[in-house]
């Protein structure tokens, strides 16, 4: 616990300022990964992925579908580790320059750092209320205070809280796809982590809740160093800094988004962007 | 007939080939709503025939408890239980005889000289003995009275059915030719009622004779002898209090007093007694059958819940696939071993432990060990947990499966532990579910007939709940395993044939609520997921 805890609370360094030039300037890498294989048993799914991820930037991931984008995601945070099969060839990911994969690391610790927010809005049976304090309880916070402010700061910073801060006590299942999305990253908010991992959060909401979702990572990015994996090509170029494109497991190209839209390098990135894929 | 052009696509007329007009789907749907049907019907017609082979019996109850009191067979217990009282003294008595003379060989005496010391306080226990003889004889001649009584009237009854019988099929002469006394109980019971004065009189000597003879108990020196006789004495100055009691019961008891359909039911539901073949009166009450289903109900349950619902939780969110694979067809596994098997293991093995384990010096701080019985509601009940198990781990897996695998990874997303993921999402979700599961695990074992009948140890007794935890060490009978065991023997359309088949209308409804409040909470579980 400790040997993340304390390289990764950047934002006490933050805040007193000392790393406030240096960020401000050009942010620094977050996350990097470097020389990254890895397979679901003895099917390789992702082959050599080097990459930067900048603090209090948006990446995205884009590419075709079963290329790996949510694979490196769950990566990050390591929810893979809940699938059987899945292992890590070679390679290393370093978070605040932890190696993350290391023995010691505490991988409950690290996913209080990294947040995810995931395709299917997913809110607990529950009230509200307890699907926001969920990520509190569990670390033994009761007080009554404090869950009340956590649920009006992550609930307003998830901009859901005018709509629902008067029925707190329903069930969040009550909620339209949309909400039920934003209960979601309020409840990720709640933990306090530096990163959120968003794979696909807008694929099941329709146009006006896309919007919104899309309003609030731009708010969100000035706190939170977002990654998030999307199929919509226009999302992709509203909300984010620097856009990855994957194929067939490799990262093809990464670079800032206006970049990869406007110019790509590489002839398949270009083919994908356009349509024109076969 | 039309002419089929075989170049016109558009002939929408139907080609699907039919015999005697139905189609193969219409057929196939004729069978499979016939099936349905079919089990309709047959559950229609088992409630049927329950109801109208056991509806019966109240009404023939209600007779029988009629004729009970009309012939004075109710009078007659009455006095019986003020006897019932002085033989407790009597054998309080004896206890402490057998107490002292056990001392006398723990000091080494031999038997000639135990014999000797006991002979001089012999006088006083023969005196005491004594004393109960009018009051016995008493009972006994009553108690002939009023049977005699009733068999008088039960055998006219009978002669009258089988006349009328005779009429019906023409036998008319045959039928004249019958000689039917009529038996008036009334005046019978006249001659029980006139010889009142003499237990009045009994009772009078009661209260003269046994502080006199209590005046001559032996004094002991052993503590335990003496503090054993001064209890007696304040049993014995207990019942002569009582005696009033009795008297008066006896006079404010009427025998013409009728008795209803609803004392019937009554005495049905919370009767205390289940006797059948007694030349006085039989009695069907179900509480201790009931009350004896229930408990070992709630100790197979008690055991298996824990062991089940953990089990399905282990297997469904810790175990590993290879764990998976042998663990959960080896549970239910069980359910597969023949219920008669299970029971000869109780029998054979469990029990045996059950009571040598009891036995060890390392447990004889509780109280009601070492127990002395091998057949108990505890033998039953941790067999019928046996036969649970797989029923509520089948069914719990199948709950927990349900629960979306994308709960799971939202809360480890959130930095929470395997456990603590399994508490506070896992379970709660699950929870209808897992209560559903439980319910149809209790219905398995109230239901459950042979284990119960081999290993329960088959008292008919209400359990003395009483005893707290030492309940569960009791032999005890129940509802299923009363039925099996005197289904065989009874005449059909007696009172006791009708007896039974309430008993397992009984159990009918009860495991048709159980399966309805299991589905009930399913369907909310469903919908409060939906
Ligand atoms: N649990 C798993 N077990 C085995 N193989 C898997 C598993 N999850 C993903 N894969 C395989 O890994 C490859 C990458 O999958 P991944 O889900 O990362 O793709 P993706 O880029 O997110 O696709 P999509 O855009 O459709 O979500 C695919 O070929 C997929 O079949
Ligand atoms: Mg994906």
């Amino acid at each position: 616990m400790s040997l993340v805890t304390d390289k990764l609370t950047t934002k006490s360094l933050i805040e007193t300022g000392e790393l406030y030039s240096e960020m401000t300037e050009i942010n620094r890498s977050l996350i990097n990964i470097s020389n990254f294989d890895f397979f679901y048993g003895e099917k390789q799914a992702l082959f050599d992925v080097n990459m930067d991820i900048k603090e209090r930037e948006v990446t995205a991931f884009i590419g075709p579908s079963g290329c790996g984008k949510s694979t490196l995601l769950r990566c990050i945070n390591r929810m893979n580790d809940l699938i059987d099969v899945a292992r890590i060839g070679s390679g290393k990911i370093t978070v605040n320059g932890v190696d993350i994969y290391d023995d010691r690391v505490d991988t409950i610790e690290l996913r209080k750092r990294v947040g995810m927010v995931f395709q299917k809005s997913n809110p607990f049976p529950k009230s509200i209320y307890e699907n926001v304090v969920y990520g509190l309880r569990i670390q033994g916070i009761s007080r009554k205070s404090k869950l009340d402010e956590s649920v009006e700061r992550c609930l307003k910073g998830a901009a859901l809280w005018e709509e629902v801060k008067d029925r707190l006590d329903t069930s969040g299942l009550s909620l339209s796809g949309g909400q039920q999305q934003r209960l979601c990253i309020a409840r990720a908010l709640a933990v306090e982590p530096d990163i959120l991992l968003m794979d696909e959060p807008c694929s099941a909401l329709d146009p006006v809740a896309t919007a919104k979702v899309e309003e609030l990572i731009h708010t969100l990015k000035d706190r939170y160093t977002i990654v998030i994996v999307t199929h919509n090509m226009q999302q992709a170029a509203r909300v984010s800094e620097k856009t990855a494109f994957f194929y067939l497991g490799k990262l093809i190209e990464m670079n800032a988004t206006d970049q990869i839209f406007m110019s790509p390098e590489k002839e398949q990135t270009e083919a994908y962007i356009s349509g024109r894929f076969g | 007939m039309n002419e089929v052009d075989p170049d016109n696509r558009y002939d929408l007329n139907s080609s699907r080939k039919s015999f005697l007009g139905i189609t193969w789907e219409q057929a196939l749907k004729g069978l499979f709503g016939g099936n349905a049907l079919v089990s309709i019907v047959v559950l229609g017609l088992i409630t049927l025939f329950l109801f109208k082979e056991g509806v019966g019996f109240f009404g023939q109850y209600r007779e029988s408890l009629s004729l009970h009191r009309q012939s004075g067979l109710e009078y007659v217990e009455l006095i019986r239980e003020e006897l019932d009282s002085f033989s407790a003294l009597e054998k309080y008595l004896n206890s402490i005889r057998s107490m002292q003379s056990e001392q006398l060989t723990a000091e080494g005496m031999e038997f000639k000289e135990i014999k000797a010391t006991l002979r001089e306080d012999e006088e006083f226990f023969y005196d005491f003995e004594d004393l109960g003889y009018p009051l016995r004889e008493y009972v006994l001649d009553s108690n002939e009275v009023a049977i005699a009584a009733r068999d008088r009237y039960e055998e006219m009854l009978n002669l009258r059915v089988h006349r009328s019988n005779l009429i019906e099929i023409g036998k008319t002469q045959e039928a004249e030719a019958l000689v039917i006394n009529d038996v008036d109980l009334e005046q019978l019971f006249e001659l029980l009622k006139s010889k009142e004065t003499d237990f009045i009189e009994i009772n009078r000597k009661f209260r003269q004779s046994i502080p006199n003879i209590i005046e001559q108990a032996p004094l002991y020196e052993n503590t335990e002898l003496a503090a054993k006789m001064s209890r007696f004495r304040e049993l014995s100055a207990m019942f002569l209090e009582e005696l009033p009691g009795y008297e008066a019961s006896l006079l404010s008891w009427d025998r013409k007093k009728p008795i209803g359909i609803g004392e019937s039911f009554t005495a049905f539901v919370f009767g205390n007694k289940w006797v059948t073949n007694s030349s006085i009166q039989d009695w069907y009450g179900i509480a201790p059958l009931f009350l004896g289903s229930l408990l070992i109900s709630l100790i197979a349950m008690i055991i298996a819940i824990p062991l089940g619902v953990g089990a399905a939780i282990y297997v469904n969110q810790v175990a590993t696939p290879i764990e998976q694979t042998i663990i959960k067809p080896y549970i239910e596994f069980i359910s597969a071993i023949p219920s008669v098997v299970i029971g000869f293991f109780g029998i054979a093995v469990f029990g045996t432990l059950v009571r040598e384990v009891s036995g060890w010096e390392a447990l004889s701080w509780i109280s009601f060990f070492p127990m002395s019985e091998r057949l108990t509601g505890f033998t039953a009940g941790g067999l019928l947990a046996l036969m649970a198990i797989p029923t509520i781990f089948t069914l719990a897996e199948d709950a927990l499966n349900n629960v979306p695998l994308s709960y799971k990874e939202a809360s480890m997303a959130m930095g929470s532990t395997r456990l603590q993921t399994i508490i506070r999402i896992i379970v709660p979700t699950a929870l209808s579910g897992i209560i559903s599961a439980v319910l149809l695990g209790f219905g398995r074992v109230i239901g459950e007939t042979m284990v119960v009948l081999l290993c329960a140890g088959n008292r008919i007794e209400i359990p003395r709940f009483s005893e707290g935890l030492g309940v569960v060490f009791e032999p005890v009978h129940t509802m299923t395993g009363i039925i099996a065991q005197e289904l065989g023997e009874v005449v059909n359309g007696s009172i006791h044939y009708r007896a039974l088949f309430v008993v397992g209308l009984t159990l009918f409804v009860i495991s048709l609520l159980i399966n309805y409040m299991a589905q009930k909470i399913v369907i909310k579980f469903q919908i409060s997921r939906g």
